[in-house]
Parts: structure tokens; C-alpha cells; sequence
């Protein structure tokens, strides 16, 4: 008997709990219970432009709006404490519900909310997962829906803004971006007898062969031939993927540019320039900079934190890639905000993603490392930031990874490529032409 | 044996047990060690066991971080809850498949077994699309309720087999004197089965305890989030600071060690006999 | 464990109340079981059948078996089965053997089970995702990792450090080794208690016939932990089957897919690619497999009365 009662007492007790919990908890969900069916593909609802023009609130009904997002706890503080606050004041019937997703499982989360019609009403989102959620018809139009698109537009980086359309129509405005710039050792770069980075690929390869003769460590490491990897070398040796028009993939990945760039990565690996963690199961490279055993990195703005807290005593320094044929060209990264169709308050969130783009947000959030991406904050960044100097010149050339919802396949297929011709298995022509005729397919 | 030779194999077979353990333990002395460690971005090669200047600071980083008591308390409420419901409904569920005949026993035996085999990973968008058509999404009852489905396989198979092993006769002298089935499971069944019961528990609990995939998927608010989601979102996208996500899986490991000793007595009994059986 | 053959008395209140019943019982557990695993399962099902859209309203092409065949003819779906049996087939074994050992030697020695029962259980309740990320530090390709300074400096059986992680063979060495860490507490504790259940008596009956250590093992003991044995078997290999976080965050099926198993690929085409009808078939011919698999087990391993 005591046995059944313990564990009834505990179920009842459980179940009270629970349930005072849900109750208590504050207003969940702030969508109505009515679902709007999502509108499937990519025709622009001919919704006639009912936008605010200026800042004036048009709905007099208080709303509630979701932000999705993967910033670290130290950027959520920030738009918690500083940004969210202020654009609430500023706009008293809008309260925004923020919440943090942790990064590595947001895209499935988002994905997950589509299906079932709950997405929120507007994301912080992977500037490469633009063109996928546009595909699938997710993400709502906004040169269409907000008014004074082209003027955003005009403000922004061409890079990181490029990353918010698809098939010529913007379903995202930039939020924040990076880019990977040259990272050297100074150190390391001193005892080989060089006096300054390397500003071409001819001088890199010439630097390494000091560096490798001098100290016998690699003067460059990677993690892997993902895309953001390889797409420096590709594009800075004249090369590229596809066609402009993104539609084939032949003549262009296996093309005499491309094939140049992965030659010279395997070339550099063979002669020990290139640190072997590229084939995979290395840790992170910042370690092995740190410590003196590589010689320089591409690498992004949130390194002089890192090395701050962590390894205060080693130099940053930072300068442009060095230029192959087609210049010195780097990828860009960042993140772009959305609107999702499925938001029945598409209008309010248009407003927050308004704010997000005004100097005051765009510079609170480079208070805690996020570059933004107007081109008239810049400077005032850079006071609050220095190094993001480095960064701003080198997005004036970086260019984004293929802006196509199959881009995970064909980089999966590209990373493969990459393996296969470092480990040798393959030579690059090879290589590339099969990667090439995988990926041909996938354009239509 | 004689003394001597015995305390030779004793020696020996600690000697064994200990290098076993201390292999065991490995991992989690390097975690141990970088919890207690400032500013940890990039974990070091070669490691170092011993902190310069050990600090508690990640802990109570992690403590006082954004509502991690409440979520620490959400996930315990969503632990406890499904391990009390989903011991007794289990109990039940296995009781009936011991003791009774009924339309579609096999059937629904062999769908429990199946489904203890299934990824459970394949389940999620259907199961999301469900929870959400049915309200159950975004709150903590219906995580509930969603792990007491998860978790009833396994617990009906394995008290299945306990139930089967017990004496018919205290049973059958309970209906001869005229009492209900409920009060020989209430009276009889139960209370004997303790061991096998407080597995179930353990189990269950870590289940409950442990569980992200869904937990992150079907809820949003994060007035009902779940610890092992919010120790997640300690890492960035960019830098994580591992002495912080160390300090804080420790604080999350501390409640299923607690419940693992408490009741671990029974647990081992009750384990084999459910084995046992089969 | 004879029953006591009497009639039951037979009058009619009762028996509806017998009727009812077991339905009774079966009631709420049934309800969660059927509404929340057994519909969503077959929805699933009904997703393999689909070239399948995420968003509702879309329109998703019937493909039937489409799915199932393209597995088939896929190179990495053999890459990814024979990984997942594999994996199976070493770590398993290696479980169960070491754990027996543990359990033995616990249950030889006089004092202390506790303590190194709590310590050999230590891993089984910590997350996956933290053991992974532990293990993939430790068999950095460096020499400067644990695992590859061990065997160059303290027990030097290498000359240069392994590429663990980098290239095929040692990385799915190094992703057993998780599994088998992860794994020997779980049936350690097992056995600790299926042995500390045989009588002594058994034990000093056979020393008396004259049994040694070696003997006694496998005549009285193994057989007596015949069921527990069978039990541990089942659950590990559907566990083993069922190997994902450890390899998603070790290698991530890399390289070039050659240390995929079949829920990393299930995973990467669900949620990476969009694929969720084929996902979804992968998932079933994973499942069917360990059914077939589990069921075989099952029928021929355990005592015929106790199925």
C-alpha cells in the first residue's frame, strides 16, 4: 500500500506542479490560435503595400512579436538590456519576445516550426540559409513589404546584401557580418627573416618556404574544405563555382582557375606549408597560432576576444589575403534578418527589423563584436572596435557562397571534392570534373 | 583459500578495478579541471590536469546565469513528474501484458517492442505537427506527457518480465477472498517489486533529465526550457567558453548521481530480476 | 512456481468486471503509446512514401517505394550501413565482456562496491554530447592529444601520433572506444547484481565436485545469468544500431562519408538537405533491420517458456 501511495502522491503532486507552472508562466506563444495557411512558393502575394512609411505605429492593438536568434550570451545581454528596451520605447504598442537558439541546432529548429506553422515572426538567420527558407516559400518578401527597402538597401555592404536575395527578390535585410582576413604570427613570421605578410600568393608560397626551412611548422592551417575553407583561394585565383547566372557548374568548378587553386592547397600541403588538421581531426587552429606552431590564419572578428581573455600575451595582427589572380577576394559570413510568411504580424516585425538596421542598433551590437553592415557607421564601429578595420577593408572585396537553396548539397559535394584531392586520391582535373557533373544537376 | 593468497588476489583485483576506474574517469577529471579554469575558448594541446589559478568562478557564472535556477527547476519538475506517471502507467501497461488476456495483446506487445527499437530522431516532425495540433507544444505538460509516451516502452518491457517471474499464488489467494484486481496490483504486485521499480525509475529519470532533442524542438518560451537546452545555448557560434559549459554539465550531472545513489540499492536488484525474466 | 489450480467462482457481476479489467490497465498507457509513438511512427511511414515539402500546404509528390530504392542504390547508404554493424559487432562484445570482468572482480572483493560502482557508472549518465566532445579532444591527431601521448611517451608502442579523427579506420576506432567507455557501467551493473543473485550454495557445491574458478564460471554461473545475458544483448544492439551524437560530433561522417552510420545520414539528408521522404525510409530499413535482428535474438536465444 505505501508503495502505491508514494508513487500516487508523487504523480498528483507532479500534475499540481506542472500545471500552476504552465499557468504561471508568462504569455507564451504570442500568435493567435488562428494559423494562416502558409502561401507555398515563391509568388509574391499581391499584397498592396500597407506598410508604415515612417515610424508611426499604424495598429493601435498592443502586439507581440518573436525574435529568433544564436547569439552567445554576451550579444544576448546586449539586445536584451539595450536594444530591445529601446525599441520598445520607441514603439510602445510592439513588445518583442527574444529568444536565444542554441547555434548548432537552429536551423533544424527552424525547419521543425515551419512544418508545424509555428516559425516565429522574425530571425536573426545564416546568411547561407536565405535562399533555402526563401525556396520553401518561409520567409517573407521585403522589397515588396516594406516600403523604404531601397533606401536600406543602399546603406548596406553589396556583400552581405547580396546574401539576401533570391531569384532577383530580397527576403532578408543584412544584420551583421564578417569576413576571414589574414591572421600572422609575427613572431613566428620575425624568425624566418620576414618582415611583412605576404601580399600575393607568389610571396606566400615563398614565405612558407622560409617558414618551413626556419622553424619547420606549416604557415597555414585550416579545418577542412567546407566552403567557408576554400572559397578564398578559389575566388581569389580567378576561379569560381558556377556561372554568374548560377546556371551550370561546368567550365567553372573544373575550370583552369579553380583547378589552380586546389593545386596549389595540395601543393602546399605536400611540402608541409599547409597543416595537415585540414583532412579533419584537428582541433581548433587558433590553439596551435597561439602557441607558435602555425604560421598565419584566415580568421574572423571574434578572435581578439578569445586571445584577449585566453592567451593575452600573443600579438593579433591582422592584414589583407594575399591576392591570387583574381585578387584578394575572401568570403563573407554574418547574418541577415527575416521575416517569416507564416507571422501574422509581418508589420511589426518589419518595424524591428527597421530598428535593427538604424546606427544605434547597428552600433550597440559592435560593442559586443558584431560588424555591422551600414556603410555610414563604419568608423564609429572602428572606434569601439579597431581591428574591425581590417575586416571592413577586406568585405569591400569578399563575396558570398553560392546563393542557391541546394547549396548544402553542392558544398557537401565541393567538400568531398576538396578531400579527395588533398589526400591524393585524385588529381584535381579529376576531381573537379566529377564534382562538376554532380553538381550541374542541382542548378536546375 | 589461505589469508595470504587471498589478500594477494583482493590486492590484485583492486589494483585492476582501480586502473579500470581511473579510465573510467578520465574524461571527467580534464572536465573537472577546465570547470574550475577561467577564460577556456580553445581547449589545449597537450591538457593540463591541474588549473594555475583554480577559480569557482564558471560555477556561479553558470548559476547565476539568465534563469538557470529556473530552468534547472523546470527540467526537475519534467524529470520527477514523468519518472512518478510513467512508473505507475508502465506498471500497469506490463501488469495487464503478465497477467491478462485481451483483444490484441501480441499486437500491441510486439508494436511496443518494435517501437523500442525505432530512432526516436525520426520521429520528430511528425510528433511536432501532433503536439502542436493537439496545444501540447510550448509547455511543460506536454513535455511531459511526451516523455511518458517515449519512456513507456521500455519500462513496460522490462517490468513485463518482473511481473511474469512473481508468484501466482498471493495473487489468486487475493480474487479468492473476493478482492479486485487493482488491489492485488496496489498491494501485492507492488510493493514486491520495488527493485524493479526504482530501475524503472532511474531510468526513466535520466531519460527525462538528460533529454534535448525534443525539448528543444517543442518549446520556444523560455519560461518552460529545459536545462540540457540551456546549457547548450552556452555555446557560441563562434567562441564557446568550454569552462562555463563544463562547470554547468557538472551542476546537471549532480541530480541524476544523487538520484543513482539513492536508490541504487533496489535498482540493482531490481534490474536483474527484470532481466531475469526477460 | 506452481499454481494453485482452483476454480474460480463464476458469477456474472464478476466476470464483466474480469472483462473490463485488463482494458482498465492497459487504458492510459495504451492511449500515450498508440497517440504519441505509434501515429506519429506511421506517419512517418507515410513521409517515406513522399518526396516530402516541410511546409504545410506544399505540394509533395506521391513517390511510393521511390525512396526505398534509392537507398539501395546509394554508395554511401552501404558506407553508413556497414559502419552501423560494425560499430555494432565490436563494441557490443567488448561491452559485455568488460563489464562481466568489472563485475566480477566486484563481486570478488570484500569492500567497495559502492564507491566503484558509482565510478564505473559515471559515464552512462553523462550526455553524449559533452563525452564527444571529451573524446574527440582526447584522440586529437597530434601528438600533443592524450590518447596519442600516451602511447608515444608512456607506453611507447608508436613512434609518430595517429590521425584518429582524420582518417577512416582509426576514427571508427576511436568512436568505438566512446561507445565502449560509455557503455561498460551500464552492464556492469547489470551483471553485479545477476551475479550477487546466485546462491552461494551453487557456487561451493561445485567446489566440492572438485570445480576450479574457470570451470565454475561457465557451468554455473554463465548459465544461471543465461537470461540476464540474453536481455543485455538485445537492448545493447539496438543500441549500438542506433549510434548517432558520438559520430556526428567526432567526425561527422567525414571524412568524404566514410565514418557515416545510419541515423548521421539519416540525419544530414533529413535536416541538412531537406530529404525528409528519404530520411524517413532510411529510418525504416535501419529499424526493419534491428527488428529482424532483435526478433531472431529473441526466439532463438531466450528459454521458450519465457517468451
Amino acid at each position: 500500500m505505501k508503495t502505491i501511495q508514494t508513487i500516487a502522491a508523487l504523480c498528483a503532486l507532479s500534475l499540481v506542479v506542472l500545471v500552476a507552472a504552465a499557468c504561471a508562466a508568462p504569455v507564451t506563444s504570442p500568435q493567435p490560435a488562428v494559423q494562416t495557411v502558409v502561401v507555398q512558393q515563391t509568388v509574391p502575394v499581391p499584397q498592396t503595400v500597407v506598410v508604415s512609411a515612417t515610424a508611426a505605429p499604424t495598429t493601435a492593438a498592443p502586439v507581440t512579436i518573436t525574435f529568433w536568434h544564436g547569439y552567445n550570451p554576451v550579444e544576448t545581454k546586449q539586445l536584451e538590456e539595450k536594444i530591445i528596451p529601446a525599441f520598445e520605447a520607441a514603439h510602445p504598442n510592439i513588445k518583442v519576445q527574444d529568444q536565444a537558439v542554441p547555434y548548432d541546432d537552429f536551423h533544424k529548429k527552424l525547419l521543425t516550426a515551419i512544418a508545424g506553422g509555428t516559425a516565429p515572426d522574425v530571425a536573426r538567420l545564416d546568411i547561407i540559409w536565405i535562399p533555402e527558407f526563401a525556396d520553401l516559400g518561409a520567409l517573407a518578401q521585403l522589397d515588396t513589404g516594406m516600403s523604404d527597402f531601397n533606401d536600406l538597401k543602399g546603406k548596406v555592404f553589396a556583400g552581405p546584401l547580396a546574401t539576401a536575395a533570391w531569384q532577383n527578390k530580397y527576403y532578408a535585410l543584412p544584420l551583421d557580418t564578417n569576413t576571414r582576413t589574414w591572421l600572422w604570427n609575427k613572431e613566428v613570421y620575425d624568425k624566418a627573416g620576414i618582415s611583412a605578410p605576404p601580399k600575393t600568393f607568389d610571396e606566400l608560397l615563398a614565405d612558407c618556404a622560409k617558414i618551413k626551412s626556419a622553424e619547420n611548422i606549416p604557415c597555414f592551417a585550416d579545418g577542412g574544405t567546407y566552403g567557408w575553407a576554400v572559397m578564398p583561394w578559389i575566388w581569389s585565383s580567378g576561379g569560381d563555382i558556377t556561372d554568374p547566372q548560377l546556371t551550370k557548374a561546368t567550365g567553372y568548378v573544373n575550370g583552369p582557375d579553380t583547378v589552380a587553386a586546389y593545386t596549389m592547397l595540395k601543393d602546399m600541403l605536400d611540402k608541409g606549408y599547409l597543416d595537415k588538421g585540414i583532412l579533419g581531426g584537428g582541433l581548433d587552429t587558433s590553439g596551435g597560432f597561439a602557441k607558435n606552431t602555425i604560421g598565419s590564419l584566415l580568421e574572423g572578428p571574434w578572435i581578439p576576444a578569445i586571445f584577449a581573455q585566453q592567451y593575452p600575451n600573443v600579438p593579433v595582427n591582422w592584414a589583407p589575403m594575399p591576392a591570387g589572380k583574381g585578387g584578394s577576394i575572401s568570403v563573407v559570413g554574418g547574418e541577415d534578418i527575416a521575416v517569416f510568411q507564416q507571422s501574422p504580424n509581418k508589420d511589426a516585425a518589419m518595424e524591428f527589423v527597421r530598428y535593427m538596421l538604424t546606427p544605434e542598433a547597428q552600433l550597440a551590437m559592435a560593442e559586443v563584436g558584431q560588424m555591422p553592415v551600414r556603410t555610414d557607421v563604419t568608423d564609429q564601429a572602428i572606434k569601439s572596435q579597431p581591428y574591425f578595420q581590417y575586416f571592413f577593408d577586406q568585405i569591400k572585396t569578399s563575396r558570398a557562397r553560392l546563393p542557391h537553396p541546394n547549396w548544402p548539397k553542392i558544398e557537401s559535394i565541393l567538400t568531398d571534392a576538396g578531400q579527395v584531392i588533398l589526400r591524393g586520391e585524385q588529381d584535381p582535373q579529376k576531381a573537379l570534373d566529377d564534382a562538376a557533373a554532380k553538381i550541374d544537376p542541382l542548378l536546375k | 583459500m589461505p589469508r595470504s593468497a587471498r589478500i594477494f588476489s583482493n590486492t590484485l583485483l583492486y589494483t585492476a578495478l582501480a586502473l579500470g576506474a581511473l579510465v573510467m574517469i578520465i574524461p571527467f577529471l580534464y572536465m573537472l579541471s577546465t570547470a574550475f579554469k577561467g577564460q577556456v575558448y580553445v581547449l589545449e594541446v597537450p591538457p593540463s590536469f591541474l588549473p594555475e589559478q583554480p577559480t569557482v568562478q564558471n560555477f556561479i557564472d553558470a548559476w547565476q546565469s539568465n534563469n538557470f535556477s529556473r530552468y534547472f527547476g523546470n527540467s526537475l519538475l519534467v524529470a520527477v513528474a514523468t519518472t512518478a506517471l510513467s512508473t505507475l502507467v508502465s506498471a500497469m501497461f506490463a501488469y495487464a501484458f503478465a497477467r491478462f488476456n485481451f483483444i490484441g495483446k501480441n499486437l500491441l506487445f510486439y508494436a511496443v517492442l518494435l517501437t523500442l527499437m525505432l530512432p526516436n530522431l525520426m520521429l520528430i516532425i511528425p510528433e511536432f505537427i501532433l503536439v502542436k495540433n493537439l496545444g501540447l507544444r510550448n509547455n511543460l505538460i506536454g513535455l511531459v506527457i511526451v516523455y511518458l509516451a517515449f519512456s513507456i516502452p521500455l519500462n513496460t518491457f522490462l517490468l513485463r518480465g518482473f511481473f511474469e517471474g512473481l508468484p501466482r499464488e498471493l495473487e489468486e489467494a487475493v480474487l479468492i477472498d473476493g478482492g479486485s484486481y487493482w488491489t492485488i496490483f496496489s498491494r501485492i504486485v507492488l510493493p514486491l517489486s520495488t527493485p524493479a521499480l526504482a530501475t524503472v525509475a532511474i531510468f526513466t529519470f535520466l531519460f527525462a533529465w538528460d533529454e534535448f532533442t525534443w525539448a528543444l524542438t517543442a518549446i520556444d518560451d523560455p519560461a518552460s526550457r529545459t536545462l540540457p537546452v540551456a546549457i547548450a545555448t552556452f555555446q557560441g557560434q563562434h567562441l564557446t567558453q568550454w569552462g562555463l559549459v563544463f562547470a554547468a554539465s557538472l551542476i546537471a550531472i549532480a541530480p541524476v548521481i544523487l538520484v543513482f545513489i539513492t536508490l541504487q540499492r533496489y535498482f540493482i536488484k531490481g534490474l536483474t530480476q527484470g532481466a531475469v525474466r526477460g | 512456481m506452481r499454481s494453485l489450480s482452483i476454480a474460480a467462482p463464476t458469477s456474472p457481476p464478476k466476470r464483466r468486471h474480469l472483462f473490463l479489467t485488463p482494458y482498465l490497465f492497459i487504458l492510459p498507457a495504451a492511449l500515450l503509446f498508440i497517440v504519441f509513438m505509434l501515429y506519429p511512427l506511421v506517419d512517418a511511414f507515410r513521409i517515406s512514401l513522399y518526396d516530402w515539402k516541410i511546409v504545410p500546404g506544399a505540394n509533395s509528390p506521391f513517390v511510393g517505394l521511390d525512396n526505398y530504392t534509392r537507398a539501395f542504390q546509394d554508395d554511401v547508404f552501404w558506407i553508413a550501413l556497414r559502419n552501423t554493424v560494425l560499430y555494432t559487432v565490436v563494441t557490443v562484445p567488448a561491452q559485455m565482456i568488460l563489464a562481466m570482468l568489472v563485475a566480477l572482480a566486484l563481486d570478488a572483493v570484500p569492500r567497495g562496491r559502492v564507491f566503484f560502482r558509482v565510478l564505473y557508472y559515471l559515464p552512462v549518465i553523462t550526455s553524449w554530447v559533452v563525452v564527444s566532445l571529451l573524446f574527440k579532444y582526447m584522440f586529437d591527431s597530434t601528438e600533443a592529444g592524450i590518447i596519442n601521448y600516451f602511447f608515444m611517451r608512456i607506453v611507447p608502442v608508436l613512434h609518430e601520433p595517429v590521425p584518429w579523427l582524420r582518417e577512416a579506420g582509426p576514427a571508427l576506432i576511436a568512436i568505438m572506444a566512446l561507445g565502449v567507455w560509455k557503455g561498460i557501467g551500464w552492464s556492469m551493473v547489470i551483471f553485479l547484481a545477476a551475479l550477487q543473485g546466485i546462491p552461494h550454495e551453487l557456487h561451493e557445491a561445485a567446489m566440492i565436485d572438485g570445480a576450479n574458478g574457470w570451470q565454475r564460471f561457465w557451468n554455473v554461473t554463465i548459465p544461471l545469468m543465461r537470461p540476464t545475458i540474453v536481455f543485455v544483448l538485445v537492448l545493447l544492439i539496438i543500441g549500438g544500431f542506433n549510434v548517432f551524437i558520438s559520430v556526428y560530433l567526432m567526425t561527422g561522417g567525414n571524412p568524404v562519408h566514410r565514418t557515416e552510420t545510419m541515423l548521421t545520414y539519416m540525419y544530414n539528408e533529413s535536416f541538412n538537405f531537406l530529404e525528409f521522404g528519404y530520411g524517413a525510409a532510411l529510418s525504416y530499413i535501419l529499424a526493419a533491420i534491428i527488428f529482424v535482428i532483435s526478433f531472431i535474438q529473441l526466439k532463438v536465444l531466450r528459454n521458450p517458456v519465457e517468451v
